[in-house]
C-alpha cells in the first residue's frame, strides 16, 4: 500500500504527521541566519578535487617540470560539467585544442592574473565569504584576489570590463544567485585551454547543503564560443581547523620567472667583440 | 572646507549636549583635532558600524612643511589658501608635455593620472604626522638607513630583472594600501566589511583585501611573515583597534623594517566621517615611536578593479629597456633616477653604502 502512494503524497503525509519543521529539513537543508535573517555562508570554503587543472574527465598525466616528479603530476578528475563536456561550437573545439598544446606558457593563472569567474571558485586554495546584508566580499587566497557581489544594486551594469567581473547577487531562498558579467576574455577556466569571449555570462549558485558545505553551481553562456549555456557543480567545504585563515598568497614573486625571465640580464654577459677567438 | 569645520563644531555642540562629562569631549576634540560622534552608528548586533566606502584622498602634507614649523593647526581660511596654492601648483603640472633632452619621462604622469583629491584632511592639521609634535618622522636608526640606502642604490641602477624594481612597481603591494593605509597618488579608496567576528578592508589599490579576526585569536608564528602583516582586531569603545605584524624584510613603510609593529585605529566620528589613526612602533627602525591621523570621508563612488600585475605592461618595457641599454653598452647613471628623488638621491644612497654618513631620504609616492 505504501509502495503505492506517490513520492509527493509520502511528502505530504509525512509533513503532516511529523509537522512542517520535519517537511523542510526533508526538502533543502536550512542553513543558520546571519543576523539580518539571511542564509550565513560566512566562512572559509574550498573546492577538493582538480577541476582547476581540466574541468572535463581526465586521467592523470604528466606535469609539466620534471624536477617535481610525483609531486608535480596533474591528477585524474571526473567531469564537474553537466553531461561530460563543454559544448565547443567548432572553430572553438579548435582553438581550445590548440591552447592546451601551450598551455604552460597561455593559462593566465601560471603568470598569477586574476583567475575570474568561475575559476577563481575552485583554485586550490580558500577564499573566505564576508557577507553583509547589501554586498558580500568574497576573499581569495589566490593572488590575494578579491570581488565584491552586490545586493543592493540590481539592473545596474559594470562601468568598465574587469578580471573578476561585475556581480550582482539575490538570495532565493537558501540560495545566493550571483550573476557575473563585464569579464575580460583573458582568463581560462581551468589549465586545460578551456577558454571564453567577452561576451562571458555567469550565473553562481551557493546553497547550503550542511552545516559544513555548500554546493557550488555555476551556468556559463557565452554565444560567441559555445552552441548551448552549460554548468559545472561542485561541493565546497568548509576549513574546519580552528585556527584557519585566509594566508597570503601574493603570488607575483613566484610568476616573475614565468613571466619576465627571457628579460632578465643573461647570467653570463656576452663577450666584447675583440675577446671572441678569431675565425 | 568651510563646511567641514562648521560640521565640526556643530558635532561638538551636539556632543557637549548628549554627553555627561563634557571636559572628556573636548579634551578628545582637542586631541584628536576632530569631533568625535556621540552615538556613531551600529550594526545589528551592536558593533559600532564602520561600514561603507572611506576616501582618504588628502593634500595634507605627510610631514609639516619647514614654513609652518611651529603651527600645528590651519585656520579655516589658511587652509582654503593652502589648498589654492596646492591646486594651482599641481594646475602647473597639467599637459607637461616630454620635450626632448628634459627628464621628465621617467615619472611620465601628469595632472590626469593623479588623484590626490583638492582638500586638506578634516582634521585641519598642518601634517598627517601627528607625532612627534613637530610633525616630521623621527629620525631613522643607522640600521634603517643603511637598508634605505641599499634600496635606492638598486632601484636607482638598470635593472638585472624585475626583483631589483620595487614592491609597489612588481604589483606585489600598493604604494597606498599598506597597511597602514596612506595618502597617494591615487587609487585612495577603501571599502569595509563587518561581521560579528571580522572586519574586512578591500582596497582599490591593487585589488587587495585584508581580513582581520576579531576573536582573540593569536598571531601567526614569528617566522611566518607577509608583505602586508599579520592583523588582529579588537574593540576599544567605539574603536577598532588592529595590530599587524610579522612584515617581511621587504616591506617598507617610509623606512620601516619586517619587526614593525603598526596599530590602527578606526573611529566613526560622524556618518561622514571616519579617522583613522596608526602608530608605527618598530625601534629597530626609527629613534621613537610616531603616529599619523587621517580623516576619511564616506563615499557612494563604487571600488574598480585595479588589475596592476594583469597590466604591469611597463615591467616589460622597463627590463627590455634595460637590456638594450646594456647591449648598446651605456651605463646606470641616469637610470630612472628622479623616480627616487633624483640622480643625487642614488649617488647619496651608493655612498652611504661607500662608508660616509650621507643620509637617503625615504619618501611615499
Amino acid at each position: 500500500m505504501w509502495r503505492q502512494i506517490s513520492s509527493a503524497a509520502r511528502l505530504t503525509a509525512i509533513a503532516l504527521l511529523m509537522g512542517p519543521l520535519v517537511s523542510q529539513a526533508s526538502a533543502q537543508y536550512a542553513a543558520s541566519r546571519t543576523p539580518d535573517g539571511n542564509p550565513d555562508l560566512n566562512g572559509i570554503w574550498q573546492a577538493m578535487g582538480s577541476a582547476h587543472w581540466d574541468l572535463e574527465d581526465h586521467a592523470a598525466r604528466h606535469g609539466p617540470v620534471d624536477a617535481l616528479g610525483a609531486l608535480g603530476a596533474i591528477p585524474a578528475g571526473l567531469s564537474v560539467v553537466e553531461g561530460g563536456t563543454i559544448p565547443y561550437q567548432p572553430w572553438a573545439a579548435e582553438q581550445r585544442a590548440e591552447n592546451l598544446k601551450n598551455w604552460l606558457k597561455l593559462d593566465p593563472a601560471v603568470k598569477c592574473f586574476m583567475p575570474g569567474i568561475p575559476r577563481a571558485t575552485y583554485m586550490p586554495l580558500p577564499f573566505q565569504i564576508i557577507q553583509t546584508p547589501a554586498k558580500i566580499l568574497f576573499a581569495y587566497e589566490f593572488g590575494s584576489n578579491s570581488r565584491v557581489v552586490r545586493l543592493d544594486r540590481p539592473g545596474t551594469e559594470a562601468l568598465a570590463p574587469s578580471w573578476m567581473g561585475y556581480s550582482l547577487g539575490r538570495w532565493e531562498g537558501e540560495t545566493l544567485v550571483v550573476d557575473v558579467t563585464a569579464q575580460v576574455p583573458d582568463t581560462w577556466f581551468d589549465s586545460s585551454g578551456n577558454f571564453h569571449s567577452e561576451e562571458l555570462r555567469v550565473e553562481e549558485r551557493y546553497t547550503p547543503t550542511g552545516p559544513n558545505t555548500l554546493r557550488y553551481e555555476a551556468t556559463i553562456e557565452d554565444p560567441k564560443v559555445f552552441t548551448r549555456p552549460w554548468k559545472i557543480s561542485m561541493p565546497l567545504y568548509r576549513r574546519l581547523e580552528p585556527n584557519a585563515q585566509i594566508l597570503e598568497f601574493k603570488c607575483v614573486p613566484f610568476a616573475e620567472g614565468a613571466t619576465y625571465g627571457h628579460l632578465r640580464r643573461p647570467a653570463e654577459p656576452a663577450e666584447p667583440a675583440e675577446a671572441e677567438p678569431e675565425q | 572646507m568651510a563646511h567641514s569645520s562648521i560640521y565640526a563644531l556643530r558635532s561638538v555642540g551636539g556632543m557637549l549636549r548628549g554627553c555627561a562629562a563634557p571636559s572628556i569631549a573636548l579634551l578628545l576634540a582637542a586631541l584628536t583635532g576632530t569631533a568625535v560622534a556621540a552615538d556613531p552608528p551600529t550594526t545589528s548586533w551592536g558593533a559600532p558600524d564602520l561600514q561603507g566606502t572611506w576616501d582618504f584622498r588628502s593634500i595634507t602634507p605627510f610631514e609639516r612643511p619647514k614654513e609652518l614649523a611651529d603651527k600645528e593647526f590651519l585656520t579655516p581660511e589658511e587652509a582654503e589658501a593652502w589648498e589654492q596654492r596646492t591646486l594651482q601648483a599641481s594646475a602647473a603640472r597639467r599637459n607637461r608635455d616630454p620635450v626632448q633632452g628634459q627628464g621628465d619621462v621617467d615619472v611620465g604622469y601628469n595632472a590626469f593620472w593623479l588623484d590626490r583629491g583638492e582638500k586638506m584632511t578634516g582634521t585641519m592639521r598642518t601634517s598627517l604626522v601627528v607625532d612627534p609634535p613637530d610633525g616630521r618622522v623621527p629620525a631613522r636608526t643607522d640600521l634603517a638607513k643603511r637598508r634605505s640606502a641599499e634600496r635606492y642604490a638598486r632601484w636607482g641602477g638598470v635593472p638585472s630583472g624585475p626583483e631589483d624594481r620595487n614592491p609597489l612597481e612588481r604589483c606585489i603591494v600598493g604604494f597606498n594600501s599598506g597597511p597602514p593605509m596612506n595618502p597617494g597618488a591615487y587609487n585612495n579608496f577603501a571599502e569595509i566589511f563587518q561581521t560579528p567576528t571580522y572586519v574586512a578592508i578591500l582596497n582599490e589599490m591593487i585589488n587587495d583585501h585584508r581580513i582581520i579576526p576579531l576573536d582573540g585569536r593569536d598571531h601567526v608564528p614569528e617566522n611566518m611573515r607577509f608583505w602586508k602583516g599579520d592583523s588582529r582586531g579588537r574593540w576599544e569603545g567605539n574603536t577598532l583597534v588592529v595590530t599587524t605584524k610579522n612584515f617581511t624584510e621587504h616591506t617598507n613603510f617610509r623606512g620601516s623594517g619586517p619587526n614593525m609593529v603598526l596599530t590602527e585605529r578606526f573611529t566613526r566620528t560622524s556618518e561622514e566621517t571616519l579617522l583613522y589613526e596608526y602608530t608605527i612602533d618598530d625601534p629597530e627602525s626609527f629613534e621613537r615611536p610616531w603616529s599619523v591621523a587621517v580623516e576619511m570621508k564616506n563615499t557612494s563612488d563604487p571600488l574598480l578593479e585595479y588589475a596592476c600585475h594583469e597590466g604591469n605592461r611597463a615591467m616589460t618595457l622597463m627590463l627590455s629597456g634595460a637590456r638594450v641599454r646594456e647591449e648598446k653598452g651605456q651605463g646606470s647613471d641616469d637610470w630612472l633616477a628622479s623616480w627616487y628623488g633624483g640622480a643625487k638621491a642614488v649617488k647619496a644612497a651608493q655612498e652611504t653604502l661607500e662608508g660616509t654618513d650621507t643620509d637617503v631620504a625615504e619618501d611615499g609616492k
